[in-house]
């Protein structure tokens, strides 16, 4: 067992020689001096971090401003859109227009159809009123007309007697050839009136037929009668369907309408139809409360401080947006509302602030 | 441009990380290669340099734990050397010297307070072994943790080994069992690959086994580290370890020597334990940066992949944070990462259930903390590394050893 008691050995590199130690010192004192500025920066910057991480963590009256263009991804969307939805009101408006005016021309025509209607049954009823009258007194007069008929056609039975007897008066010269002739002519003549009395007597048997059943001629007028209910009908179908189709047009023009309102009443319409520079800013559900139509909007240093007013809220949008939060880098969501600043430069700041400066001062 | 090369050197570093730890598994569990040949016949005279401040009693129980190793006691001798502790440390190493007689054991004390590296020369000078084991004067020591680290030696090209080293409260706190994962994936998976080109980048200084000549050789160097003339008393395992590769030796872990340490039980002790050694990693990094054309013509890629991309890992860690921080602050807290991150630490707190009972971790979940100590890691402590590379400041001691001046003052 031994102990020692060890002396400083010699070797150890402690003071080297020459300039080095003046360059050393003088390398020294300038990393010091960096490293004790580098930490001081670290500390300040780390502490500025982490105040401004809870900062914002906490606030409730922040609120990204958001500057739009019409030639965004989302403006360009929007015009896209909209373009669109009005091509397809204008649309709907021709279609209906046109549907209207066929209803209109089919009422009218079942108009006068339904007119149509009842004068023809009215005719009927009258035709069948006359026949009704008309017809006993035609059978009657049938049959006179055979009645007579049949007396002539006993005397003409005796027709070839008086040709024998012109015959034996001509041969016995009591009368002349001429006399003969005309004899002849009227027994000739009597022959063809029973005839025509004949047609006349089936004529009237036909017409008799007419007056007292039903003709042919009724059945047309009846089939003419279905045919124009049949029309009426399909008019009632046409008429129903088309006013239908208004009707559902109708309801597509109107949500197309409240579709294109609401939209105009988006950021985007604005950009697209504004003419002039619009100021937009984001603000998260979580500051909804700070977020009124006339509130101040406040622009600060340093996303925190030493704030002043650049003007008013001048409209909230209703539709919900989604943005990315611009110190936590996370999504988020919430709504849109207009700006009326009065430092336009504001609308390019990371955050601003809503109805109140955040630290008061 | 810049966030995109930061991101591109992470993930580059991140690529070659989990090669490195899949490759680990790989040849831990199948590559008999990977393990040393060792020859327990090889019993050099081994010579045990226990450097020591301010530890008080703990220096007995180190030298008690070396006086029962499984080696043969007239080829062992402990030489304690106190570099100016201000409490009893060297009453307790005459009180150790007194109770084991068992083997030779040598206490001294330097002249003037020198640092851990040059009281290790010190007490070098006044050994005889052919082997020399530096060890931590806090640690305890596994009865054959120089015998496994003897045997080692037998392989005619290794320079120098080092020793497991567990952690002996793994549940004295949140912040002891972070360290208890750290310290196991550190030694049974990370240095595995490293072991397998016997190109370890950093031999841990509780338990470092290294060649006496070599040691004599790499001793002035030692002696004459110094960052712009300020003497650098830091780092001296890391410093031996680069030393030993670039004399053309090669570096070894021995898992099976197995030593146990406190580990820090608090943030802020542990903070300066991490920014001492991120110094070490830093000024190795500027070594080995300065001299890199002679790395890569006499080491093995392996070892010049492992003493570059492993510091500079830690530098563009920071960049990373910063650039996550300020492009997506809460990226850390997604659920991916979160996921990862517990995974890992069932894996690690299976394994450790399994292989090493007593370093048990009541709560395996504790490793989610790792998260937080990673940000705070990246964030601060490479920064203020990087600006205090001038400090001579050890960290752990010196409160103790000021409050101790105090009291002798007074």
């Amino acid at each position: 067992m031994s102990t020692l008691l060890l002396k400083k050995p010699s070797r150890e590199n402690k003071n080297p020689a020459g300039l080095r130690p003046i360059l050393y010192k003088s390398v020294v004192t300038l990393y010091r001096i960096f490293g004790i500025t580098a930490l001081y920066v670290i500390l300040t910057g780390v502490l500025s971090y982490a105040f401004v991480m809870g900062f914002y963590a906490i606030s409730t009256s922040w609120a990204a401003p958001v500057i739009l263009s019409p030639s965004d991804e989302k403006s360009l969307d929007f015009t896209e859109k909209m373009v669109t939805s009005k091509q397809t009101l204008e649309g709907l408006n021709v279609d209906k227009k046109r549907l209207e005016g066929s209803i209109s021309e089919m009422t009218g025509h079942r108009a006068s159809l339904l007119n149509l209607e009842p004068e023809l049954e009215a005719a009927i009823a009258r035709e069948k009123s006359h026949n009704r009258t008309v017809g006993p007194l035609l059978s009657e007069l049938d049959r006179q007309k055979q009645e007579d008929n049949r007396r002539t056609q006993e005397i003409m039975g005796q027709v070839k007697l008086v040709e024998a007897g012109i015959d034996r008066d001509l041969a016995a010269g009591l009368i002349t050839k001429g006399d003969a002739a005309t004899q002849r002519a009227a027994l000739n003549q009597a022959q063809t009136s029973l005839t025509d009395s004949r047609i006349n007597e089936i004529l009237l048997t036909d017409n008799i037929l007419e007056k007292t059943t039903t003709h042919t001629k009724s059945l047309d007028v009846l089939d003419k009668q279905a045919e124009l209910k049949s029309e009426i009908s399909q008019l009632d179908i046409a008429i129903n369907v088309a006013q239908q189709q208004v009707h559902e047009e109708f309801q597509q023009i109107e949500r197309l309408r409240a579709a294109i309102t609401t939209a105009k009443q988006t950021p985007y319409y604005l950009i697209v139809n504004g003419g002039r520079p619009v100021y937009f800013a984001f603000v998260p559900y979580s500051n909804q409360g700070s977020a009124s139509v006339g509130g101040g909007v406040y622009d600060c240093y340093l996303n925190m401080v030493a704030c002043r007013k650049v003007g008013t809220v001048k409209q909230i949008f209703p539709g919900e947006e989604h943005a990315i939060h611009p110190i936590f880098r996370t999504d988020i969501r919430g709504f849109m509302v207009q700006m009326e600043l009065d430092h336009p430069e504001s609308a390019k700041s990371k955050t601003v602030f809503l109805n109140r400066k955040p630290l008061f001062f | 441009m810049a966030p995109v090369l930061i991101w591109l050197m992470v993930t580059l570093c991140l690529l070659i990380s989990v090669v490195k730890y899949t490759l680990a598994l790989i040849l831990k569990c199948s590559v008999r290669g990977a393990r040393i040949r060792k020859d327990y016949t090889y019993q050099p005279r081994v010579s045990v340099l226990m450097p020591c401040y301010n530890e008080g009693q703990t220096v007995y129980e180190t030298i008690k734990s070396i006086s029962h190793s499984n080696y043969p006691n007239d080829r062992l001798e402990v030489i304690a050397q106190d570099d100016c502790s201000a409490d009893d440390s060297y009453q307790w190493m005459l009180e150790a010297q007194r109770d084991f007689t068992n083997i030779p054991i040598r206490a001294g004390r330097n002249a003037e307070n020198s640092g851990k590296a040059r009281t290790i020369c010190n007490a070098l000078h006044h050994s005889t072994g052919e082997l020399i084991i530096s060890i931590d004067s806090d640690c305890i020591f596994h009865p054959d943790a120089i015998r496994e680290l003897a045997a080692c030696f037998s392989e005619p090209g290794i320079g120098s080994v080092g020793g497991r080293v567990g952690v002996r409260n793994p549940n004295a706190s949140t912040i002891t069992a972070i360290q208890t994962f750290i310290y196991y994936a550190a030694f049974q998976l990370y240095k595995v690959p490293e072991n397998w080109t016997r190109s370890v980048g950093c031999i841990s200084g509780c338990l470092f086994a290294i060649r006496r000549e070599l040691l004599l050789a790499i001793e002035p160097k030692v002696r004459a580290r110094h960052w712009f003339g300020i003497p650098v008393n830091q780092g001296e395992d890391r410093f031996l370890t680069h030393q030993t590769l670039l004399h053309g030796y090669g570096t070894y872990i021995n898992t099976d020597a197995l030593c146990w340490t406190t580990v820090p039980a608090t943030l802020s002790e542990l903070f300066k334990q991490q920014l001492r050694w991120r110094r070490s990693v830093i000024r190795d990094l500027f070594f080995t940066l300065k001299t890199l054309p002679q790395h890569i013509w006499k080491l093995h890629p392996n070892s010049v992949a492992t003493l570059v991309l492993t510091p500079l890992g830690a530098v563009v860690g920071l960049l990373a944070v910063l650039t996550m921080l300020s492009g997506d602050p809460m990226a850390w807290a997604g659920p991916t990462p979160l996921v990862i991150y517990l995974a890992i630490a069932a894996a690690l707190g299976w394994a450790i259930r399994r292989y090493s009972t007593r370093e048990r971790v009541s709560n395996p979940l504790a490793f989610g903390a790792y998260v937080a100590w990673s940000l705070v890691s990246s964030l601060f402590i490479t920064p203020l590394a990087l600006c205090t590379m001038d400090s001579r400041d050890w960290g752990t001691r010196t409160r103790e050893q000021e409050a101790s001046r105090v009291d002798l003052a007074s």
